[in-house]
């Protein structure tokens, strides 16, 4: 199979920026990317510079853009890449400073990730027997997808977000810090989502879904930090801005049915930076973008909200309990149904 | 990171330093589990785990390490398990344990089949909470003795380019296993053998190198593994005539005999002609879709991924693959090494927990147990002196010497011929079965490719991640190491474990070598030796499974 490849290269030195061809005459036609940068760098370019070490998706190096989505190279068969003599384009991984070619600097990363403190701090005594601490399995799997992270970045490459607002601490650092605020043996969770509620953190995520969308293992970052939020309500960490705004979308479906998005805003932003806002308010109104809020913007008949909210509620699903997770990773795996068979008996030759 | 984290809280000022990040560790790849008798789904005891680790290891390992080993495990699950670990659960929510390999009792503690990776996420966690330095992505390539032995290590900073200089009271080696001297193998890119064949440039014994285990199930043709617990849990293994060829080999264990049990019965059926190009199947298609996406989603996803073959509707291509070296660095039961300062564990050291085969579960116990036992000695090594830790003059300007000639040469052959001939060639030599013959012309093979890597041509010259530069470094480590492996496995004139010689000296010899090979590289001149195995309780036996 023929593979013909573009991909970014970057000087250190001259700090320039250029896409290279790369043509491969011989390559297997189960081969991955990373098997084709392997085989680049080998024959024809030693100076390509890649991360990578497992090439089986455990290790989380080799994460690169393919035509702009983050993928990792030793998950990808280059065949499909190049069907119908496509050209892919192969680039750095985004949000993340370039170092050369197709490493990047993680420490960005790094750095937030500690930043929520990730590991477990129990305080009360180990058990007396010395054993291990028993905690039913179905308490435990509330983190089981979030412990599938490998570090490899993909989620912060494709956060809308952090393009804009490279503070958010993102979904990689927030899925970790699913990862032990839903742990059941974790006793410290009030501030670690009094911390978490703060500027920057899980209130400042779109909602856009990029994160479980790219990640190659599976781990739903959004579905996390959905999470983390529904958690915060229970723990009456409910002071910042975002927590404010989640709360008016359900006051304003129980009361009225609808969305009353003018008393959103003053819902949402305290009195301060209300003033602030009053021109832009003023502007929107003008251009007809802001409803009056009289009369209440009202649905007809309240009783089908009314029997969502009651089923919902019936089902007494608390905090992160509650959030309806992405098993995106399972689907490929539910999507077949053979019935169970029994081994076969030992034959002889 | 469990040695680190253990000196650090003896009390010494640490530093870890690794060629890559350290979640990207490949103990991150193992799946299946990790041994300690807890005795939570069945009867088990640390006697019943020791008694099955000596036979596994084929009555090589040393019995009292043995002993220890089985003995401190329960208590490090619990501690991991308190850390944060977050392993399976069975419906009391007590750790849930499963049967491995060679192993009387349900004993290997999982979680799913990322057992590695959760461990290694959780190691680093702890390092984190105490905040212990990290060096990552610098290459160490080499030991510095002095009079008063290990002084520290010469590292290339791979990030930022040049020779770092790390001087250390004492020196932790948990650099892993060196699988990549063979083409097909489960390990990673990054598993060369670094630790090792420092350690012999600096003068220290390997220990037991002719001992590489073949796992008996990697995927073709990728060479990545399928977990054993798949067996564990009832997948059996085909030949190409639909038998389960094991019922000949292991009637009582089937598949679930030791590793190079099945391994040698698999090239048996291979080199018979009851193969399916060189591949036995692995049947799965009976665990259905529920069990399946409960314990194995990774290796259904592995095997959609690399094979395209879904695990579900049709049995799996498997062959044996270099998977796990028993031997390396010699050490005590505290890590300790014959070089003052120097200290081993994990895969690149040799205890010898595993003898001339490794069970399943016992490599990842084996990094905690041991790794904790290096730490708290190097610890204490190190807070014995109370001079500063310094490296002796001209250690650095000697290393970017070294790496100034490789940078500079402008003429030669790429290494990519010579690392493909070496692996092609141990497979071909020195992989399942071996003979006299095969070994002795890849003795010679490896000179011829010893004096071409003499040669051999760093494309990059740049400083910014010049992997390059290292990749050439890593493949002297593995034609260093490769010598030694020949060379010790000709001596061995038995079949024991992983060793097995089914041509010429078909059974295990234990008048002549129920010991340990010893390989010494002094002045280019290569040295073996023997020591005697420890033997506590159990004498060698025949083994049947």
């Amino acid at each position: 199979m023929q593979v013909r490849l573009q991909i970014q290269r970057s000087d250190p030195a001259t700090e320039e920026t250029r896409l290279q061809l790369y043509q491969l005459d011989q390559v297997r036609p189960a081969a991955t990317l990373l098997d084709c940068l392997e085989q680049i760098k080998d024959e024809q370019d030693g100076t390509l510079a890649f991360r990578r070490s497992c090439r089986e998706g455990i290790c989380g190096s080799c994460a690169v853009r393919v035509d702009g989505k983050t993928a990792l190279a030793c998950r990808t068969p280059v065949a499909e890449l190049v069907a119908g003599g496509r050209l892919p384009t192969i680039a750095p991984i985004g949000n993340l400073p370039v170092v050369r070619d197709l490493v990047v600097e993680m420490e960005p990363m790094w750095q937030k990730m500690r930043s929520v403190r990730p590991f477990l701090r129990p305080t009360s005594d180990a058990p007396d027997d010395g054993r291990e601490t028993v905690v039913p399995p179905t308490l435990m799997a509330a983190v089981r997808k979030e412990a599938l992270c490998i570090n490899c970045g993909a989620c912060v490459s494709e956060c809308d977000v952090m393009s804009v607002s490279p503070e958010f601490l993102g979904p990689h650092a927030l899925a970790k810090a699913w990862r032990l605020v839903g742990d059941p043996r974790e006793e410290q969770n009030a501030p670690r989502l009094k911390e978490l509620s703060g500027r920057h953190g899980i209130w400042e995520c779109t909602r856009c879904y990029l994160c479980n969308e790219r990640c190659p293992k599976g781990v739903d970052p959004r579905d996390a930090i959905a999470k983390l939020g529904a958690e915060a309500f229970v723990a009456g960490v409910v002071r910042d801005r975002g927590a404010r705004h989640a709360k008016w979308f359900v006051t304003s479906a129980r009361t009225t049915g609808w969305l009353r998005e003018s008393e959103l805003v003053v819902k949402t932003l305290n009195i301060a930076v209300l003033v602030t806002k009053i021109p832009l308010g003023l502007r929107l109104f003008r251009r007809g973008k802001a409803p009056l809020p009289l009369p209440r913007h009202k649905a007809a008949d309240l009783a089908p909200a009314r029997e969502l909210r009651r089923i919902v509620a019936g089902q007494d699903r608390r905090g992160a309990q509650g959030i309806v997770q992405g098993e995106r990773v399972l689907e490929r795996i539910e999507r077949v149904r053979v019935p169970e068979k029994p081994a076969p008996e030992v034959e002889d030759f | 990171m469990r040695a680190a984290i253990e000196a650090h809280d003896a009390g010494a000022e640490v530093a870890l330093v690794s060629k890559l990040h350290p979640t990207r560790s490949h103990s991150g790849a193992a799946r299946g589990g990790i041994n300690a008798a807890l005795g939570n789904a069945g009867e088990d005891s640390p006697e019943a785990h020791a008694a099955d680790t000596v036979k596994g290891s084929d009555y090589l390992g040393d019995q009292d390490a043995i002993e220890l080993f089985c003995n401190e495990a329960p208590g490090d699950i619990y501690q991991l398990e308190r850390w944060g670990a977050l392993f399976d659960r069975d419906a009391e929510g007590r750790l849930a344990q499963r049967p491995f390999g060679a192993a009387g009792a349900p004993r290997t503690v999982h979680a799913a089949d990322v057992t590695g990776h959760v461990l290694l996420q959780l190691l680093y966690e702890q390092l984190l909470a105490r905040e212990i330095r990290v060096y990552e992505e610098y290459f160490v390539w080499r030991l510095v003795i002095g009079e008063k032995g290990c002084e520290g290590v010469l590292a290339w900073d791979l990030a930022r380019g040049g020779v770092k200089a790390l001087a250390a009271k004492a020196v932790v080696l948990a650099t892993g296993g060196s699988g990549r001297v063979y083409r097909g193998s489960t390990n990673a890119h990054a598993c060369t053998a670094d630790g090792m064949a420092m350690a012999l440039r600096a003068g220290l014994p390997l220990e037991d190198l002719e001992f590489m285990q073949f796992h008996p199930t990697t995927l073709h043709p990728s060479g990545l593994l399928v977990t054993e617990a798949v067996r564990g849990e009832g997948g059996y293994l085909l030949n190409s005539g639909g038998a389960r060829f094991m019922r000949h080999y292991a009637p009582e264990a089937m598949e679930l005999a030791s590793r190079d049990v099945v391994a040698h019965a698999e090239q048996t059926e291979i080199d018979e002609g009851r193969s399916i190009g060189g591949s036995l199947l692995l049947d799965l298609r009976h665990f259905g879709p529920e069990k399946m996406r409960e314990h194995f989603h990774g290796t259904r996803d592995m095997a959609l991924t690399y094979a395209g073959i879904d695990p579900l509707e049709q049995p799996l291509p498997v062959r044996p693959g270099a998977h796990y070296h028993m031997g390396g660095v010699a050490t005590d039961l505290d890590g300790r090494t014959e070089v003052e300062n120097v200290f081993a564990a994990g895969e690149v050291a040799c205890v010898s927990l595993h003898g001339a085969n490794r069970l399943g579960g016992n490599s990842l116990m084996e990094t905690i147990v041991f790794g904790r036992r290096a730490g708290r000695a190097a610890a204490e090594e190190a807070l014995k002196k109370s001079d500063r830790a310094a490296l002796g003059p001209g250690a650095q300007v000697d290393g970017e010497r070294e790496l100034a000639r490789l940078l500079e040469r402008r003429k030669g052959e790429r290494p990519r011929a010579i690392r493909d001939e070496l692996g092609t060639s141990m497979n071909e030599n020195f992989g399942v079965f071996r003979e006299e013959g095969k070994m002795r012309r890849q003795l010679e093979l490896l000179e011829n490719l010893r004096e071409r890597y003499e040669e051999v041509l760093v494309e990059d010259t740049g400083r910014v991640w010049n992997s390059d530069l290292t990749q050439v470094l890593e493949l002297g480590f593995q034609l260093d190491l490769a010598v030694c492996m020949v060379s010790a496995g000709l001596e061995r004139r038995e079949s024991r474990g992983a060793h097995s010689r089914p041509a010429d000296f078909p059974e295990r010899d234990d008048q002549n070598f129920l010991k340990h090979s010893l390989v010494r590289w002094s002045k280019d001149w290569l040295d073996l030796s023997w020591k005697p195995v420890t033997i506590t309780k159990w004498q060698p036996q025949k083994r049947t499974y």
